[in-house]
């Protein structure tokens, strides 16, 4: 017997009005990435919320087009708000259990951008390669 | 990890990549309660970060704040935190033990001198020369001032540590005292708590591998960016408190509708800790979200402060004075306790709805 077989009615008292306050959190760093190219991100680990606030949360936001999984100490959700530009982003660890959880405004997250350093490397590690096939051939 | 690695270097060994870097950094500058767009700067600090060497003393305790560490979820943050430090001395953790053990200690305080962490969990007795504690031979007392001196910072880790604690409550048979009364010319933390939350202990450990320093601390030795806020201010329950809605038992209506616990004894509203919002058991919930009011125990003397089911607003008279002029009242005041204690029992029967295994499964 798992736990949601357990007959429990939890009562929801409503929520405390901190959903409310980051989406209007979000609609100005929506702006900011508009006008400056900039966005940012709302840890939601500093914010007290019910489960009413992330009803409220998911209900808005929805979900959009671009789900995609990064896997780098354990696995990371990124998964696209219905409202493009935002995007959850939930760091799990190896046991997925949640790390941390953000919700990151921005045109792309920057988890998903490949380091520029790994980049030259991976360049790198490509001319050698390339340069391994001419000699052999 | 030897002493001269960097910690980008000890983790790209372990085979994590640059992406699992900055998911690193971004789940330590959460830890640390810092904005999230200081996990670049975070990356930064900890990619050229030194692994320090920290010696953990235990002393009156009951090992619960090393457990709340070990055992906080792993792989984790904390693990990697924790294997980012050279932790050269901890008796219950290390393989050593006896006169090999104590070497150990000596040896890291020679060797790094002036820039060790010193860790403390438990109360230190100093009644009758501190004769109540001892390791291999040594007073509880002289081995925190000896490893003190050595030491960059100290950092008291729990209630007992940071005040005294357990051992600290009346009539306090062993003389126990904090670190702080005993530690004065060292930088001390206090990370209290009973235990402390895992994260909160990590979070100091990783703001000091980040920034070399000790994070800002309140007028009683504690991180501002954990102990900043109490938990009514950051409890989902509060909205509740601000209209009224309190459980008056816990199985009545109000209880079942997650009203506010004040009534209950919550200590909520004068205790400074970070639960409401980091949390337990990898963020999942916390004593008021599971229904019990919080029990202050981050709090000086939590112990003393009268009983843990009333209110706050209940004039608490301690255990003085006031009891023995009560015990001396005799029969009387004994029979008004008792008529007192039937009424709250009639009027918790009266509360008290019965629940049917049918009920609950609807």
């Amino acid at each position: 017997m798992g736990l949601d077989d357990i007959g429990v009615h939890v009562v929801h008292g409503g929520g405390n009005g901190n959903g409310r306050a980051l989406l209007n959190e979000v609609a100005r760093l929506l702006e900011k990435l508009l006008q400056t190219g900039e966005g940012g991100s709302i840890d939601l680990a500093g914010m007290p919320l019910s489960g009413e606030d992330y009803d409220l949360l998911d209900d808005v936001l929805g979900e959009g087009e671009v789900h995609a999984e990064v896997t780098a100490l354990g696995a990371t959700e990124v998964i696209e708000a219905g409202v493009p530009g935002v995007w959850w982003i939930t760091h799990y660890n190896a046991a997925e259990e949640v790390m941390a959880e953000f919700i990151e405004v921005a045109f792309c997250p920057e988890i998903l951008q490949s380091p520029p350093e790994d980049v030259k490397e991976g360049l790198e590690a490509l001319r050698a390669r390339l340069l391994e096939e001419h000699l052999s051939g | 990890m030897s002493r001269d690695e960097s910690l980008l270097e000890f983790l790209k060994q372990r085979g994590i990549t640059r992406r699992g870097f900055l998911k690193f950094c971004a789940a330590t500058a959460s830890l640390m309660a810092l904005p999230p767009s200081m996990a670049q700067g975070v990356a930064a600090a900890l990619a050229q970060a030194r692994r320090p060497s920290v010696i953990w003393l235990s002393f009156q305790e009951c090992t619960g704040c090393t457990e709340a560490l070990t055992r906080s979820h792993a792989p984790s943050i904390e693990d990697l935190i924790f294997e980012a430090i050279s932790l050269d001395y901890h008796h219950t953790l290390q393989a050593a033990s006896g006169q090999g053990a104590e070497r150990a200690r000596e040896q890291a305080m020679r060797e790094f001198h002036g820039r060790y962490l010193l860790l403390v969990d438990g109360s230190i007795p100093v009644k009758d020369g501190g004769v109540y504690s001892t390791i291999a031979g040594m007073s509880n007392l002289d081995m925190l001032r000896e490893a003190a001196q050595g030491a960059a910072a100290v950092v008291s880790i729990g209630t007992c540590a940071a005040y005294g604690g357990l051992p600290h409550a009346a009539p306090n048979p062993t003389g126990a005292a904090a670190v702080a009364d005993i530690i004065t010319d060292r930088p001390v933390v206090n990370i209290p708590g009973c235990p402390p939350i895992p994260t909160v202990i990590t979070g100091v450990l990783a703001h000091y591998l980040t920034f070399g320093r000790l994070p800002e601390l309140d007028a009683l030795g504690r991180p501002k960016v954990f102990y900043g806020d109490t938990i009514h201010d950051r409890c989902y329950r509060r909205p509740f408190y601000d209209q009224g809605k309190f459980a008056h038992s816990f199985d009545d209506e109000g209880a079942r509708n997650g009203w506010c616990l004040y009534e209950l004894g919550c200590k909520g509203p004068t205790t400074y800790n970070a639960c409401a919002t980091t949390k337990w058991n990898a963020g999942t919930s916390f004593p008021i979200q599971s229904g019990h009011g919080c029990i202050g125990c981050s709090e000086p003397n939590f112990w003393d402060a009268g009983g843990l089911y009333k209110p706050l607003s209940t004039p608490y008279a301690g255990v003085g004075p006031a009891a023995a002029g009560a015990i001396a009242a005799g029969a009387v005041t004994g029979a008004a306790i008792s008529l007192h204690n039937r009424r709250k029992r009639t009027r918790a029967r009266a509360e008290h709805q019965r629940a049917t295994v049918k009920d609950l499964e609807k």
